[in-house]
């Protein structure tokens, strides 16, 4: 397949690639730009692994073509930390609260949580547990995940 | 002299965490190497078919094609987790026996290349008649799936005990049910994914997720006919195992294969469909149960018959067949037992333990103490105390339980979950109800020894601590840091850890069937103990004291006593290397049962050193509109020994009962086609989401067991089982009828009540 040229702003940095057009967004980001904080796990777009963050919104990297978001600035896990390298709120959060197993939703759950927090800065636990149902985790049983969540608005 | 834990026991973050939420850890499908190929795998399109000719010539010739294999290409060398159930071939040469087997494969520059050279490989493949059930494979007179199995039987395992017609004939009451379920599946979080490079001598590094690389690496050198010190297994992140990560896959043998022939790097990632289909999934069961009981409730007899869809080769068959008995038969107390399990082969994908393996079996059990109690006029909670399993206590087969908490299990929860408030006593279409199950911890299963551990104390006084233990996302990883830094009064931040790597490190069992805390946990801690003492030799001597006098805390040794009086641990490392007596450590351990046991030829004697009990209560109701079940809490309490880190373990029952009773017992089923299974796909086979879980309370009782690590034994796999339980007593209890085929999907239990309504 021919490639085509596409400028991809990532993270604050900016990408200059050729690259086949059927490729979605989530194997540019893994293979091309070597960010593989971002998982596949269903390929679907239903188990929320590829979450990755477009001007601020959730989006499935999975169904998105990678040509679709020149011209966005996309938000990965890798991108997560403050300007100062501190880890967010909400990554670290995950960590004392122990809503971390396995670690393969993780990235996909963070940029849903953060996502969601920018939306809703004072949820209820039902929002929260709403809020992450295009997200599985298949180790937690989700209670800590919340948890964590729910701690991070609170501190807001 | 000793001294108070101060770590364990402590809610301390998990050392891996930081890496995780970062995006930094790196699991198996993320490796990039320079010239890497990408692997992919021809299926099979049939279910039983016998190879004739498989054609590859067209798929070399393609650019970008670098390698192409198939049966010709394989040294023949079978599969098998014993000897006598050698009977799988990774890539079959003359044979397929399910839908989607692997026949061949190819690995290229690029996906697209790759999936073009699938398609130009021929197959001539001669079907032959297949089945689909155990019953219809047992009736058949077709050509057998696997020759020397009469009927298709894979595994008979029968155990009988004590008199049970003497019981039965003793009993006040006797009752018998059959109890069914479906195939259910791991879900892992990461697809299944495997890396392979050989370097120029001829050593093979692979990555894959795994449950133990040591018990991997033994069988891939056996298939690849090479060495086992060349196959060199590394440490990588691992997405989640469940049960379904313990085998030799496929992928590993072929991804191998495939780098041999190349002779470059090669990465095979399953996609979700395969990740269902083609590692392991879990077997579906057909048990009838027939138990006697006393006035009281007692159990006085139990004969149990079950029927397992094993699929198409044996895997772990024979402890498979086993497990589901022996983990009744160490809850609950039973004289007078007969078993006779049947593992039976059809020509579907391939059955392997799960997490809640044999949930028909361990509902069946409790839904039945449900009924006779009711019979009896006792409640569900009464029924599970008068029969608990007790310390002390020796299992129907022989093995002696040396710590057993489960009678305050049962009445903490019933207590926490307000039991004797509601039970009888709650609105209609509400419905309570109790899960009580044990688990092995530590079972060697005849082919695999203990672990061992190695320490090595660096020169500013933190150490590294090298164990065979992994980490599949349960916090093994955590775990042993813990362990040492508790021994060796360090912060966790000092201790490095290098697991899991073949090359490396020392042999270990693999984190599977709950062993790695109490073997793996208990070789760090010896390992730690050991360096501790030569420590404590070198400053005896500096200090002109009895090593038996000293203390080690807060990075100094003291002579305990007198505070004033300490040398640094640093400087004590030092001395060490200075004199010629450089600190290291080394531990190992290795589970006390009595090797004579078999699963199959002599099921008796001490088949695991501990054992850990849990009871799950449940509370649901029921839309008697649509069928949908709302689980409203869940109290889960469990005796895991010792709880190391409450929050890790918290974690482990959470995610027990969203595995166990949430979606085990609601949602997940796999449904057929003859034999191509029609729901693979994350989007057709139904997990738990966040807003499906209920309030859960977590109860964790010690029991201490001499033998664990400061008393632990496992975290919550006694919660996955009893959840299970839980939920299909709620229901039962919810809809005043017992449905006996599980899941308990929103169709099964409209049925269930429309029929109760007919019955009036």
């Amino acid at each position: 397949m021919k490639k085509i040229p596409l400028v991809l702003s990532v993270n604050g940095e900016e990408y200059d690639i050729y690259i086949p057009p059927n490729r979605t967004l989530l194997e540019v980001l893994r293979e091309e730009l070597e960010l593989t904080g971002t998982k596949e796990g269903c390929g679907e777009g239903v188990c929320g692994s590829c979450t990755v963050l477009c001007d601020g919104f959730p989006i499935r990297s999975c169904l998105t073509l990678a040509a679709e978001v020149q011209g966005t600035e996309i938000t990965t896990v890798e991108g997560l930390k403050n300007e100062d390298g501190q880890l967010d709120l909400v990554q670290q959060s995950f960590i004392d609260r122990g809503a971390v197993q396995c670690g393969f939703c993780t990235p996909g759950m963070l940029m849903s949580a953060k996502a969601f927090l920018n939306r809703n800065p004072s949820p209820s636990e039902d929002d929260v547990r709403k809020g992450l149902s295009g997200n599985i985790c298949r180790c937690t049983g989700y209670t800590k995940i919340v948890e964590a969540i729910m701690e991070v608005a609170k501190k807001k | 002299m000793k001294k108070a834990h101060t770590l364990i026991g402590e809610r301390v973050p998990r050392v891996d965490s930081l890496a995780k939420v970062t995006g930094e850890v790196r699991f198996s499908g993320d490796l990039i190497f320079p010239r890497m190929l990408v692997g992919m795998v021809k299926r099979s399109p049939l279910a039983h078919a016998r190879i004739l000719h498989v054609d590859t010539s067209r798929a070399e010739k393609l650019k970008g094609v670098k390698a192409v294999v198939a049966g010709k290409d394989t040294a023949g060398v079978k599969w098998g987790v014993f000897g006598y159930t050698q009977d799988m071939e990774l890539l079959p040469r003359d044979k397929i026996r399910y839908f989607g087997e692997e026949i061949a494969a190819v690995a290229a520059v690029d996906e697209d290349t790759a999936m073009e050279a699938l398609n130009l490989i021929t197959l001539d493949l001669e079907e032959l008649p297949a089945v689909y059930d155990p019953f219809e494979s047992m009736a058949s007179e077709g050509p057998p799936i696997h020759e020397g199995y009469p009927n298709n039987i894979n595994i008979h395992v029968h155990i009988d005990v004590g008199d049970i017609e003497k019981g039965f004939r003793d009993s006040h009451l006797v009752r018998e049910d059959t109890f069914t379920a479906d195939e259910d599946s791991y879900f892992q979080g990461e697809p299944y994914a495997a890396v392979a490079r050989f370097d120029d001598a001829g050593n093979l590094e692979m990555w894959m997720p795994n449950a133990g690389p040591h018990m991997k690496a033994k069988p891939l050198a056996n298939l690849l006919q090479m060495p086992l010190h060349k196959v060199r297994l590394r440490k990588i992140a691992i997405g989640g195992a469940f049960g379904g990560r313990s085998e030799i896959s496929p992928a590993d043998y072929i991804c191998a294969l495939l780098a041999r022939k190349s002779g470059r790097p090669v990465k095979i990632v399953y996609t979700r469909e395969e990740n269902s289909v083609n590692i392991r999934m879990g077997h579906a069961l057909v048990t009838t149960i027939k138990t006697g009981v006393d006035s009281k409730g007692r159990v006085l007899a139990r004969d149990i018959t079950c029927y397992m869809d094993g699929g198409a080769y044996s895997s772990t068959g024979p402890i498979a067949t086993s497990v589901p008995f022996l983990c009744m038969e160490q809850a609950y107390r039973m004289d007078n037992v007969r078993y006779n399990g049947y593992r039976i082969f059809t020509n579907k994908p391939v059955r392997g333990m799960i997490r809640m393996h044999g949930r028909s079996f361990a509902c069946g059990v409790d839904l039945q103490l449900d009924m006779l109690g009711k019979e009896l006029g006792i409640d569900p909670v009464t029924m599970r105390l008068v029969n608990a399993r007790r310390a002390g206590d020796f299992t129907p087969t022989g093995s002696h339980v040396a710590s057993c908490a489960l009678t305050e299990c049962i009445e903490k929860a019933a207590e926490k979950a307000g039991w004797k408030e509601k039970y009888g006593n709650l609105p209609a279409w509400r419905g309570i109800g109790i899960g009580v199950n044990s688990v092995q911890t530590g079972f060697p299963l005849g082919i695999r020894g203990g672990s061992q551990a190695f320490i090595k104390f660096n020169e500013d006084g933190g150490v590294t601590l090298i164990s065979g233990v992994v980490d599949n996302g349960q916090g093994n990883d955590n775990m042993l840091v813990q362990v040492v830094a508790e021994e060796l009064g360090l912060e966790v931040s000092d201790v490095t850890l290098i697991t899991a790597d073949t090359e490396v490190t020392p042999n270990d069992p693999g984190s599977y069937s709950m062993v790695s805390t109490f073997a793996g946990g208990n070789a760090a801690r010896l390992a730690a103990v050991d360096a501790r003492n030569k420590l404590f030799e070198i400053a005896a001597k500096a200090m002109e004291a009895n090593p038996d006098d000293l203390v080690l805390e807060n990075k100094k040794i003291f002579v305990a006593g007198s505070s004033d009086k300490f040398l640094s641990l640093q400087k004590v490392v030092r001395m060490g290397l200075i004199q010629g007596h450089p600190v290291s450590g080394e531990g190992h351990y290795a589970p006390k049962v009595d090797q004579r046991r078999e699963w199959v030829k002599n099921p008796k004697g001490q088949l695991s050193e501990a054992f850990s009990f849990g009871a799950t209560i449940a509370e649901v109701e029921v839309d008697p509109e649509t069928g949908m079940v709302k689980t409203l809490e869940v109290t889960a309490a469990q005796d895991v020994g010792r709880a190391i880190n409450p929050m890790v373990l918290e974690g482990q029952f959470e995610g027990s009962i969203a595995m166990g009773g949430q979606g085990g017992m609601l949602t997940e089923y796999h449904f057929w086609d003859k034999g191509r299974c029609l729901n693979p796909t994350q989007l057709e086979y139904k997990v738990p989401l966040a807003a499906d879980m209920p309030k859960i309370n977590n109860i964790i009782v010690e029991s201490l067991d001499p033998a664990g690590p400061y008393g632990a034994k496992e975290a919550a796999m006694s919660i996955a089982m009893s959840a299970a339980q839980a939920y299909a007593s709620a229901i039962a209890d919810a809809i005043g009828t017992t449905i006996k085929d599980f899941p308990m999907t929103p169709d099964k239990i409209l049925a269930a009540i429309e029929s109760k309504k007919e019955k009036g």
